[in-house]
């Protein structure tokens, strides 16, 4: 159901959740575009702010990670806890319930800045060409592993190709033996007496398994090939009938 | 300028090598001593400019290389066109630059400085050979640790670890207090300033 989109109303509307790295990300631009320093944050102002953005995306039926909904319970908690009368014993220092989460911030804002220093660096590098390693640094498939400098994922890689190779091959058991061609030449020596003509199913007798059917059959093909019996069919899957050559025996 | 023997010799090494070589071991493939062998790099370093070629020597992933000036990107990135990988995302960046200050660390490091799930992440970095499994946390679970590699340096032309940006007032930061890391806010006019 296409959901009628209101035009954005609060401040949080226009911009994407999914623009920023995270909550933190999130909380980091409210505190900035609301000029608020990061170490004297008024927690209920960002907390609104910030509760203001999920809702806009919510309603946008934007999928809202569940890191945010968490950061906004903290929010929640630390805005209602900063609102409590403290009792803290006395010499014990008040525990400030913003603190985790100033750390937090000023973590995240130095290593963000990390990020986007390493971001120029990638982009100075791409211009820059070694010669001739390029051809092995960027090969499809990654080049081999010098010796000593193999980490644990070559080594689960290693063993992955390893397992795949030594995979044994599927077994199938077979029936020690049926009929040979030769055994089956020689019945058949038996049954198609000289001068007559014996039909296929008389040969193989009632209730023939399908085993003693190819059998016969690759036989007969055989005796065709040398010559010793012709062979005819009126018709597909007309009863075959049989009958020896002038040939038959001479060249055994 | 013309080289000396040593500097043609060093010079050779660092034009057929593929992969960064220390001063360590250009002093073993020339018999010469580190000191000689640094200022040789020099001196072909210098040899290069003045004689306006379009590479020069670099110090990278511990070691030197002959590299392209970035001038020449755009001309020479022809020749791998669809080869080079594609930049990395701010998430793997961010993820990146944690673990490069505070390897070996786990995964639930990273996502409680991030604030985020890592897991994706993580995953391209590790096929982008940026990083590595560096072995396991004696902490209950025994979850991985993961380190960068000598790739990493490479993509970002980074000599060592020690060169990283801002290397010992970040991983100052991370054994900080709260308190400690309010007064030390390396960053604190960067958000007014931008």
């Amino acid at each position: 159901m296409p959901a009628d989109v209101p035009p954005g109303d609060g401040p949080g509307c226009r911009i994407r959740l999914d623009s920023f790295e995270g909550p933190l990300d999130l909380l980091l631009y409210l505190i900035r575009r609301d000029e608020l320093d990061i170490c004297d944050v008024p927690v209920a102002h960002v907390a609104e702010q910030y509760l203001l953005y999920i809702r806009a995306a919510q309603d946008l039926n934007l999928d809202v990670a569940s890191e945010y909904l968490v950061m906004a319970a903290t929010l929640t908690s630390i805005k209602s806890r900063s609102l409590l009368p403290s009792h803290a014993a006395e010499g014990e220092e008040a525990l400030d319930p913003g603190a985790e989460l100033r750390r937090q911030l000023i973590l995240y804002r130095a290593f963000r800045e990390i990020a986007k220093e390493l971001q120029r660096s990638e982009e100075t590098w791409r211009d820059i060409f070694t010669s001739p390693g390029e051809r092995v640094r960027w090969a499809p498939e990654g080049a081999g592993v010098e010796p000593g400098q193999a980490g644990l994922l070559d080594l689960l890689r290693a063993l992955e190709s390893l397992t795949a190779e030594e995979e044994p091959a599927p077994v199938h058991s077979v029936a020690p033996r049926g009929w040979t061609i030769t055994e089956c030449i020689e019945a058949l020596e038996r049954a198609i007496l000289p001068g007559r003509s014996t039909s296929f199913s008389e040969v193989l007798g009632a209730g023939p398994s399908r085993r003693r059917v190819v059998a016969y059959f690759v036989a007969i093909l055989e005796l065709v090939r040398r010559g010793w019996l012709s062979v005819r069919q009126p018709f597909p899957f007309a009863e075959i009938t049989m009958e020896r050559t002038g040939r038959w025996s001479l060249d055994s | 300028m013309i080289l000396d023997r040593l500097a043609r010799e060093v010079e050779a090494l660092l034009f057929a090598s593929d992969a960064p070589l220390s001063a360590r071991q250009l002093g073993e493939l020339t018999g010469s001593g580190e000191e000689s062998l640094v200022q040789a790099v020099e001196r072909i370093d210098a040899a290069f400019r003045e004689q306006g070629h379009a590479f020069h020597v670099v110090e990278v992933a511990g070691g030197y290389r002959i590299a392209t000036d970035p001038e020449y990107g755009p001309v020479v990135s022809q020749l791998f066109e669809g080869q080079k990988p594609g930049r990395l995302t701010r998430a793997a960046l961010e993820t990146l630059a944690v673990i490069a200050y505070s390897q070996p660390c786990s995964r639930a490091a990273i996502e409680a400085i991030r604030g985020v799930n890592c897991d994706s992440a993580l995953r391209t970095l590790i096929e982008r050979d940026m990083v590595k499994i560096s072995g396991r946390m004696e902490s209950p679970g025994r979850p991985l640790l993961y380190a960068t590699t000598t790739s990493f340096l490479e993509y970002f032309g980074l000599a060592d670890l020690d060169h990283l940006p801002r290397m010992e007032e970040i991983s100052g930061l991370l054994g900080m207090t709260s308190s400690e890391l309010e007064e030390r806010d390396l960053f604190r006019t960067d958000d007014h300033g931008e």
